[in-house]
């Protein structure tokens, strides 16, 4: 099992999906995925190593795979939530900002 | 200057009104709900060494739970983040607490080890939604904090 191929599939898939749903947030996320996806590197070998001694079967090691696909998918939900709360406190220091000049100013 | 201060609350009246950016506020219920599904889905994952048909009405108990879980989430304004991970858990087609459930029902049971491989990565989601639910409790209390501090 090639585990480079599969981070890079994994990655490829999910940049798809984001350029999709998710544009208005993509420059910030990218980071944050791909970091997600390298830590999914200590699973990919431990299960290749499960499957070349026959503790797993080819079919259980393509569940697992596409349920850590899933997981990504829910992290980068996560990661975008995350992002427009952070946009949303901007949003109000601007309000914040902008109330108490124009009372100031009155 | 009358006129630039009603150009002001124009832009400061479409600023709140924004709804891309807003989001759900932290929800105690969701919070309660979800860890209490997760400690759920644990227990019965443990058993699926066992044959389905003997764990059936306790798979479809916890099922229906999350059904429910999920339509309360799709109801909540400004909530589309968390309905879209709940879509995520409950479809049977994809690889995760629904995926899990309807491949065991097909297969009979699991070897001990596909069991504890596959519980991280069900467990994993739960946390996911859990952290998020928790960030947004961070959320509002930073935005009390910013309203008694003004």
């Amino acid at each position: 099992m090639d585990i480079e191929k599969l981070l890079q599939a994994l990655k490829d898939n999910l940049l798809s999906l984001l350029g999709e749903k998710l544009k208005d947030f993509k420059p910030q996320l990218e980071k944050e995925i791909n970091q997600y996806i390298n830590q999914s590197r200590e699973k990919l070998e431990r299960w290749a190593l499960l499957l070349a001694t026959g503790s797993i079967t080819n079919d259980e090691l393509e569940w697992l795979l596409k349920s850590q696909q899933d997981l990504v998918i829910l992290k980068t939900f996560q990661i975008a939530g995350l992002s427009k709360i952070k946009l949303n406190n901007l949003k109000n220091s601007v309000i914040q900002t902008i109330f108490k000049t124009i009372i100031l100013a009155i | 200057m009358k006129k630039l201060k009603l150009i002001a609350l124009f832009f400061l009246g479409l600023l709140a009104s924004c709804n891309a950016i807003k989001t759900a506020v932290y929800d105690q219920y969701s919070y309660q709900q979800t860890t209490s599904l997760k400690v759920d889905v644990s227990k019965i994952v443990d058993k699926s060494t066992e044959q389905y048909s003997k764990n059936a009405l306790e798979v479809q108990k916890i099922a229906l739970e999350m059904e429910k879980m999920m339509e309360y989430e799709k109801n909540k304004p400004n909530n589309e983040i968390t309905f879209a991970m709940w879509q995520l858990i409950n479809n049977k087609e994809k690889n995760s607490v629904a995926g899990f459930f309807k491949r065991w029902e097909e297969k009979g049971n699991f070897s001990p080890i596909f069991l504890e491989e596959s519980k991280k990565q069900l467990l994993e989601g739960f946390d996911l939604l859990i952290q998020y639910e928790v960030r947004k409790d961070q959320q509002s209390k930073d935005n009390l904090l910013t309203l008694i501090n003004k």
